[in-house]
């Protein structure tokens, strides 16, 4: 791996295999820790994660995982596995091997079967996708432990003719082979109705800072991880114990409850509760693409941070066993693909179902927030009222309020002697995208803000002449561009060892 | 238990640089009373009009007074207490202590919305007004702005519809406790008298494309402007408020005294020495559930209750509205719109026992241009079920020409399990009378 790679996987790029036909757009990112292939060689293993808290001590935020490994290239070790780009048309080579100690698989509905590997054995062969969506690769064996494990991933396929052979005369592109009429309508419409002023999905704009890659799309893969019933697969004989599905689907979906509290106030608590810091079965890590909280909301490659006038596609999948209700602030969005059918009725909603194995898409237009008041009030890209020197949009006195405030100091992550400043401005526009129940919203059953969270981000509006970038700190900037840091936080939360 | 060998770690990312974000996030920055940026003046008739009605003007003209938050404690069907956290509007007699749900707020499109909010008892709180698109110092989340006792809310409603507002403390942990109402955007002229508009009552009008429905009268198409304010809406006689929720008691009842319960806290180093307890909020077992702030009877899980005949919203709570149902009783020939919100962290299935058009999910009326013109509102069958999960809203359309004495079936699904074969579990039936004669 060449030095520069390994800086934008130290960084949290996000792994993802381009299998087949080059997308520069993707690849250019630097959000995206983009490789090119023509082969899939994949090693099923274990790994143990540290979750999104970090615990003092005996760290207890960790999580015991299967996953599948991208040997070549060499990604590092994740759950889910990398997520992989690929088109209509290409041959995809694959190769396998389980290092576990039962028999494992790869498949993917409708496109390929590994069948069972045994422990120990590797297994080859070659796949085309000819149709264009969102899959979900997973371990089919021993339904539903092996994939709840942590063997999945997302599979995305394009078009071809995203690579040139354009299908429909002046028709803009969009993610599908076969798009019904309403969704032609809408990406034909990005970049050119009045009510859409900026770019189609299929533009970019390499002028912006960063560049505007064209295709904007995003993966949010839901998952819920169990420490307590993970360990108990990863000790248990093949076939025995939480390895049996129904004895592991008791303790993910219905283990009895216990008060688990470390939290010495609740003591004082009438009645009180007392101190338990034992955990039942269900799951209490929550994770988008392996993330929660602040690993996914302010992750690039994770969160969209676009500019008004910069519509994307997000898919969204669900690989474990809970149903997750997916709300998005600042701009209600477009169902236009659920579970393989591209829909022919664009429902545009502020909130979506993800149910177990769930797939779908929601294009997020990327319009101003409409409710920020402006001259008709009818939801469209209408100026903003006079308020102060300016008018409410943009909104130049919010982009100046620092929360916390300018002053607010704690001490370094990296220099133990060098007191920073956590001030943060109100620019550019942060909004969360969340699942609206508590129970998902936690992590190890605390909470804010370590659950299945991530957002959209507006970083500038592209219809406001002078405004295509909104004012950003220094600290955004670098999360934006990935472009330093350290590759991973030790120490753990607590005292250093 | 060990944790099984594996040679392999996946190390937490890094937060380096990135400290401030990281603090925001784990213990959002608590605020009090800031300033409302890009400030204008709130042009909302709504609150004079109820104090007229009632006799007591609102303490500032054209703004909204919610208190955050009022404790109540209310007795379910079975007689048990529960605790809840609820919003006081204080300008409103009946409403000044709380209620559960909180009062419905009615705002015509295109005002300048003012809510002011004064914390009581331990803040922080926010108000976060779902599906209304504002700025983030206005979205209320405390993890992208502030959390606040004391603030000015400030929007400007551009789309008609079915809302609601809750408190985003710990995103919606104090939405389950009950820290919340729903939220109408009526059209420009609703709380205008004349040319058919009945500001304190019924018919009323909301935003919707049934062309293809001609059995519903008194549609207008049009231009969607300021000048056309009933362009795209359809008058309705009726109106039925469904807000179906569910109550875990001993988050209520246990967790809820201590109202900080398992907040993590930054302390001298982020990502070093962060406070962080555990918990049990991944785990929530409802045993109550609501309509509207009615207790289901008939049992605790797999149970089915009833409803009440005739509940009716009373007008103080209501925006000044008179009528609002929540069981439907409602003449032949006459057109009843049902709001209906999953308030409920389980998973919904509603059924009606006649054939309903639904006009709308989450505040977007189907087919208005320009942009619904990529959908169109549809007919569900009588028994033909429709799924929805926490956080959405759909607005439905009935019309009926004969009789019915018969019920809606609200099934509430348990979240976990669900869409997984021989896994998905209905906790709770609620039956809710339809009368029409």
């Amino acid at each position: 791996m060449k030095r520069r790679d390994f800086i934008k996987y130290g960084m949290g790029g996000l792994a993802t295999l381009v299998v087949g036909t080059k997308m520069p757009w993707l690849m250019d990112n630097p959000a995206y820790a983009a490789v090119q292939t023509q082969n899939l060689n994949f090693t099923i293993t274990d790994a143990v994660k540290e979750m999104v808290t970090h615990e003092p001590g005996n760290n207890q935020a960790t999580c015991y995982f299967w996953i599948y490994r991208s040997n070549s290239p060499a990604f590092p070790p994740d759950c889910p596995g990398p997520q992989i780009y690929t088109t209509v048309g290409d041959t995809i080579n694959i190769s396998i091997t389980n290092e576990l100690d039962e028999d494992h698989a790869l498949f993917i509905p409708g496109m390929y079967n590994s069948g069972p590997i045994a422990p120990g054995a590797t297994v080859t062969g070659t796949f085309r996708p000819n149709r264009a969506g969102s899959y979900l690769y997973y371990d089919n064996l021993n339904t539903p432990v092996n994939r709840v494990m942590g063997l999945h991933g997302a599979l995305i396929v394009m078009p071809a003719n995203l690579h040139g052979t354009r299908a429909g005369g002046s028709h803009r592109l969009t993610p599908y082979d076969r798009p019904t009429p309403a969704v032609q309508q809408l990406f034909d419409d990005f970049g050119r109705a009045p009510w859409w002023p900026g770019l189609a999905w299929e533009q970019g704009d390499p002028a912006a800072n960063p560049p505007t890659p064209p295709f904007r799309q995003y993966v949010w893969l839901n998952h819920q991880a169990s420490p307590v019933l993970f360990n108990e697969v990863g000790n248990a004989a093949p076939g025995t114990g939480a390895r049996i599905p129904a004895n592991f689907m008791d303790g993910f979906i219905s283990d009895p409850f216990i008060a688990t509290s470390n939290d010495p106030r609740l003591l004082l608590t009438v009645p009180a509760v007392p101190l338990n810091d034992t955990f039942n079965r269900l799951p209490h890590f929550f994770t988008i693409c392996g993330q929660s909280g602040h690993f996914s909301h302010n992750h690039p490659a994770i969160t969209p941070m676009n500019r008004v006038g910069e519509p994307c596609v997000v898919h969204v999948l669900n690989a474990g066993l809970w149903t997750h209700s997916m709300h998005l602030h600042a701009n209600h969005f477009y169902i236009t693909c659920v579970n393989g059918r591209v829909q022919s009725n664009l429902l545009w909603v502020d909130t979506f179902t993800s149910k177990p194995m769930d797939i779908y898409d929601m294009v997020i237009p990327y319009m101003r927030p409409p409710d920020i008041p402006n001259v008709r009030g009818i939801g469209r890209a209408d100026a903003g009222l006079p308020a102060g020197l300016g008018t409410t949009w943009p909104p130049q006195q919010e982009f100046d309020v620092h929360q916390p405030k300018v002053g607010t100091t704690k001490i370094s992550f990296l220099n133990p002697g060098t007191l920073i400043d956590i001030a943060q401005r109100q620019s550019p526009l942060v909004y969360p995208m969340h699942d609206h129940s508590e129970a998902s919203q936690t992590a190890q059953g605390g909470n804010y803000n370590c659950g299945l969270i991530a957002g959209m981000t507006i970083i500038g509006d592209r219809n406001t002449p002078g405004w295509r970038e909104f004012p950003r700190d220094a600290d955004f900037d670098m999360m934006l561009t990935l472009g330093n840091g350290a590759p991973v936080t030790k120490p753990g939360g607590g005292t250093d060892p | 238990m060990a944790l099984p060998n594996s040679n392999i770690i996946i190390p937490r990312r890094s937060i380096a640089g990135m400290e401030g974000m990281w603090a925001k996030m784990w213990d959002p920055p608590t605020e009090s009373n800031p300033i409302t940026p890009e400030r204008l003046n709130p042009t909302n008739p709504v609150p004079d009009f109820v104090g007229t009605l009632i006799g007591r003007p609102p303490a500032t003209p054209n703004t909204l007074d919610l208190e955050l938050l009022d404790g109540l404690t209310l007795p379910a069907w079975d007689g048990v207490n529960i605790d809840f956290m609820t919003f006081g509007n204080k300008d409103i007699p009946l409403a000044s202590g709380g209620t559960f749900p909180g009062t419905t707020i009615r705002v015509p499109r295109g005002v300048i919305f003012h809510a002011t909010t004064k914390g009581k008892g331990p803040p922080p709180h926010t108000i976060h007004w779902h599906g209304m698109e504002p700025t983030p110092m206005n979205d209320g989340v405390g993890h992208t702005s502030m959390e606040i006792g004391d603030y000015t809310y400030q929007w400007q409603p551009n789309f008609i519809g079915s809302y609601f507002y809750h408190c985003h403390r710990n995103t919606v942990q104090h939405f389950e406790m009950g820290l919340y109402g729903f939220l109408i955007i009526e059209p420009p002229d609703a709380y205008t008298p004349g040319g058919g508009n009945n500001p304190g009552g019924y018919p009323r009008r909301t935003a919707a494309n049934t062309s293809a429905f001609p059995q519903f009268p008194g549609f207008q198409a049009g231009e969607i402007s300021p000048a056309d304010p009933h362009a795209y809406t359809i008058p309705y006689d009726y109106e039925a408020l469904w807000v179906c929720d569910d109550v875990d008691s001993f988050w209520h009842n246990v967790v809820g005294q201590e109202a900080k319960a398992f907040y993590p806290s930054i302390l001298t180093r982020p990502g070093v020495d962060d406070q962080f307890f555990h918990g049990h909020f991944h785990d929530f077992n409802a045993d109550y559930w609501y309509i509207t702030g009615v207790s289901v009877d008939g049992g605790y899980q797999g149970s089915t209750g009833t409803i009440p005949p005739n509940v009716v919203v009373p007008m103080d709570l209501n925006s000044g509205v008179t009528g609002m149902q929540v069981s439907i009783n409602a003449q032949t020939g006459k057109t009843i719109l049902v709001r209906c919100l999953c308030a409920s962290y389980n998973s919904m299935r509603v059924t009606f026992p006649v054939d309903v058009v639904i006009i709308a999910w989450d505040g977007r009326a189907l087919g208005v241009p320009p942009f619904g013109r990529y959908s169109r509102a549809y007919k569900v069958p009588a028994g033909t079920s429709i799924r929805m999960s926490v956080a959405r809203r759909f607005d439905a359309l009935i019309r009926s020409t004969t009789s019915v004495n018969d019920f809606a079936t609200v099934e509430f699904i348990n979240t976990r399990g669900e869409n997984v074969p021989g896994r998905e579990q209905i906790v709770k039936t609620a039956l809710i009378p339809i009368v029409i004669n």
